[in-house]
Formats: structure tokens, sequence, C-alpha cells
């Protein structure tokens, strides 16, 4: 009975150990099919909440619009609620062709292609500034590729996988980006400092003729992550410490990263 | 016991899709509550601190597979809060039933409002120093007060796993 049962372990385990293999093999590092395979583990279950909250949430959100007619019969506020969701509907659908035809607008990309991608989710953590868009290699999208959403520089692409990718905000605490301003005769590091967080400059020369509405945009240095002249930021505040011959900036993203339902993915890699 | 831990196991994916699926993208003042890390504390409550370490390593793992923050590092912090709480389980302080009633609350907010340190001081030792960055202090004090309120019922849903899985102190 024993042994049948150890047996039956071996057996059990070399399936699981190689089905592990062929998943880190086929997935490009033991890091990328560890990832791969919790994902899988707990992706039913994550749909299946998601399935169950999704109308959960519709309906609190219902609830809502229903304060303003508290007066009415049960049978008007079933309707009148119906009639709201619809239209919340609507909105929804206009203000994505909105910013669908925004971005097919871009003003700064130039020449570059671009791809639309609709924003699926957003980081699950309090410690990551990204997002996962439902563009991959299949489309086109490639490691390192910068993202543009109307009115500048969103982050850029760090994961990709066939019909998905991960996008590392400007704002995300590991973030750095190299950028200019005016005559593009100074150059500057733009640094996350987090989820909410303003970005900031430091350490920029006093000969730098900034002041409270500059606008920084990509340097394109060579070797750069990004292409340049996208606009970055806008400089909201100036701190200069007395004695210190830099200032710091504390800067506000040209792009509008509490509402990104769309995103431009620029077809360009940087020089490697 | 297989069973039990089979339902243990179980009982975790469902909790960390619940944070993936429905609790992260609830965000309290711009916070993501982490239940994750709550659920080792209510393990390590019942008495059996390797089942919370190992449980909580695992959580953060699946959990950290979603999102590009360094990967394991929430596991990290779940084996963290296991050991912290292992002795607390095993003397029965914290125990529902045992306890005063606001003594597993007074755990999970403690709970809640380290575990952001955590993560931050042990991505710091592991080549990871930007973490400190963003709303650390809001993290610490929205999570403090989100675990007080859900520790009572991840403690009693803890519980029940235990006492039919067989790893419970009694």
């Amino acid at each position: 009975m024993s042994n049948v049962r150890t047996r039956r372990g071996v057996v059990a385990g070399s399936v699981v150990l190689i089905l592990v293999l062929i998943i880190v093999a086929t997935s490009g590092g033991v890091l990328s099919g560890a990832k791969t395979i919790a994902r899988g583990v707990v992706a039913p279950f994550s749909w299946t909440i998601s399935a169950i909250a999704r109308p959960i949430g519709n309906a609190f959100a219902g609830a809502f619009n229903y304060s303003n007619v508290v007066n009415q019969n049960a049978q008007l506020r079933s309707e009148l609620g119906r009639a709201e969701m619809r239209a919340s509907e609507v909105q929804t659908l206009e203000q994505q062709l909105q910013e669908v035809s925004a971005l097919q607008n871009l003003t700064f990309v130039g020449s570059l292609r671009v791809l639309t991608a609709q924003v699926t989710t957003n980081s699950p953590t309090n410690f990551s500034a990204s997002f996962t868009i439902a563009r991959g290699i299949d489309d086109g999208v490639q490691d390192g590729m910068p993202v543009v959403s109307n009115g500048g520089l969103v982050g850029r692409v760090v994961a990709v996988t066939s019909h998905t990718a991960s996008v590392l905000m400007i704002t995300d605490a590991t973030s750095v980006t190299g950028a200019t301003f005016g005559d593009a005769t100074t150059d500057v590091l733009i640094d996350g400092r987090g989820v909410d967080q303003p970005i900031v400059a430091t350490s920029v020369p006093l000969s730098a003729p900034i002041s409270p509405g500059t606008v920084f945009v990509t340097s394109g240095l060579s070797g750069g992550l990004y292409p340049a002249g996208i606009p970055v930021a806008t400089v909201k505040a100036v701190t200069l410490t007395p004695g210190a011959s830099t200032y710091d900036f504390t800067l506000a993203p040209s792009a509008n990263l509490h509402s990104l339902g769309y995103v431009d993915v620029l077809l360009w890699e940087p020089a490697t | 016991m297989t069973r039990g831990l089979l339902a243990l196991a179980l009982t975790t994916v469902i909790l960390v899709a619940l944070q993936l699926a429905a609790i992260s993208p609830l965000r309290v003042g711009g916070v993501v509550v982490m239940v994750i890390w709550l659920w080792p504390l209510s393990l390590s409550l019942t008495g059996d601190t390797r089942v919370a370490a190992v449980t909580g390593f695992l959580a953060g793992v699946l959990f950290d597979a979603h999102s590009l923050a360094p990967f394991a590092l929430s596991g990290v912090v779940g084996v963290v809060v296991a050991l912290a709480a292992g002795p607390l389980g095993r003397e029965g302080v914290g125990d529902l039933d045992g306890a005063a009633w606001w003594v597993t609350p007074a755990l999970g907010a403690a709970t809640g409002f380290m575990s952001p340190l955590v993560y931050v001081v042990a991505g710091a030792l592991t080549g990871h120093p930007d973490l400190w960055r963003g709303n650390l202090g809001v993290m610490m004090v929205v999570n403090a007060v989100a675990c007080a309120v859900l520790a009572r019922p991840f403690t009693r849903l803890a519980q029940y796993l235990a006492n039919s899985g067989g790893w419970s102190r009694a």
C-alpha cells in the first residue's frame, strides 16, 4: 500500500516537474517561467472573481445614481436605473471614442508609427506604477517601446507576451527619463517617485532658464530609452536650497495618467 | 491532513485571486489594501508557524507574478509576518475564543501597519532601494485600519481550516 502511494507520488511529482521544465524552457528563463506558472494557477480564480465582482461593482454604481430619485416609486426607480446604466455605458463609449480620436491627432510622435492599445488592468500593488495593455508581440509590440497618450509620455513597455504588454509608467520609483527643454542645451533626468506622486528633476544647474510652466520633452540622446521631442512634464514648483548651486523641480506629467483608457505604443525601439 | 492542506492551498489561491481581481482595483485613499499579508498572520495565530510561513510565501509569490514589483518580495513579507506572529499563536494570543475581542484586530492593525515597511526594508536589502518612495505613511495607516477590520473574519477562516485540516493548536 505504502509502495503504491510512493510510486503514485513519484509519478505525480515527475509529471509536475516535466511540466515545470517545459514552461520554464518555453517562457524564457526561470523567473519568467515561475511567473507564468503562478499566473496560470491564479488565472481561473481571478477570472471567476472578476466576473462576480464586476456586476456587484455595477450594482453599487447604480445605487449611487438612484440617490437622485429617492422619491420615485419602485418601478420608476428600476426603469430609471436601467436607463442610467445605459446612459453610463454610452458615456463611457463616447469617452473611449474621444480618447481614440484624440490619439489619432498626436502631434509629437512625428513620423513614428503608432499602435493604439486598450488599458486592461492597473498595477495590483502599491509599489509599482504600471498597467497592462491588450496588445503584445503578435501585434508588433516589443520590449522597450515608448507609450504615449494624448498630452505626452506615459512610460515604456517592460514586459511583453503574445497578446499583452506591461507598461512601466514614468511615475514609477524606478523610472528615469532623460529630458530637455527650450533650445535643448541642458539635459536633465526626471525621476519617478512612486504611485500618485509627482515626478521630479533634481540637480539642474542654476544657469538653466527654467520657471513654472516650462515643458520638458524627451531628449532623444543616443542610446536613450525614448525618441526626441515627446512632452514629458511641466514644471510645477521650483525648489532652491540656499547656498546650493542647483535647482530641484517638482513636475506634473504632461499626459493625464489618472484616466488612461487607451494609449499609443510608438513602434520605435531603443538602440542597443 | 493532506485534504486539509489542499483546502488551505485552494483557499489561499482564491484569496490571491480576490486580492488581484477585487481588492487591488478598489484603492482606498489611492492605496491597495494587501490582504495577502493578513493571511499568514491569521494562519500563524492558529498555532502552526511553518504552515503559515509557507502559505504566506506562496501567496506572495502568486501575487508578485502579476505585477512588475520585485518578484517574491511580497512572499518574504508573508514569511516575516508568519514568523513574527508564530510565538503569539503558540501562546494563544489572538485566539478568537480565548483572548479579548480586540486582541486579534490589534494584531491585524499592527500587521497592516508594519507590512509595507517590512516590504520596503526587504526591498532595500535585496537591491531595490527605491521602494520607500511613494505614499508609505498612507499605505501603513490604510492597511492598518483595513487589516484591523478584516483580522477577525480572516482568523476565523484560518481557524476553521486548521481545525478541519488537523494542524490547529488544540
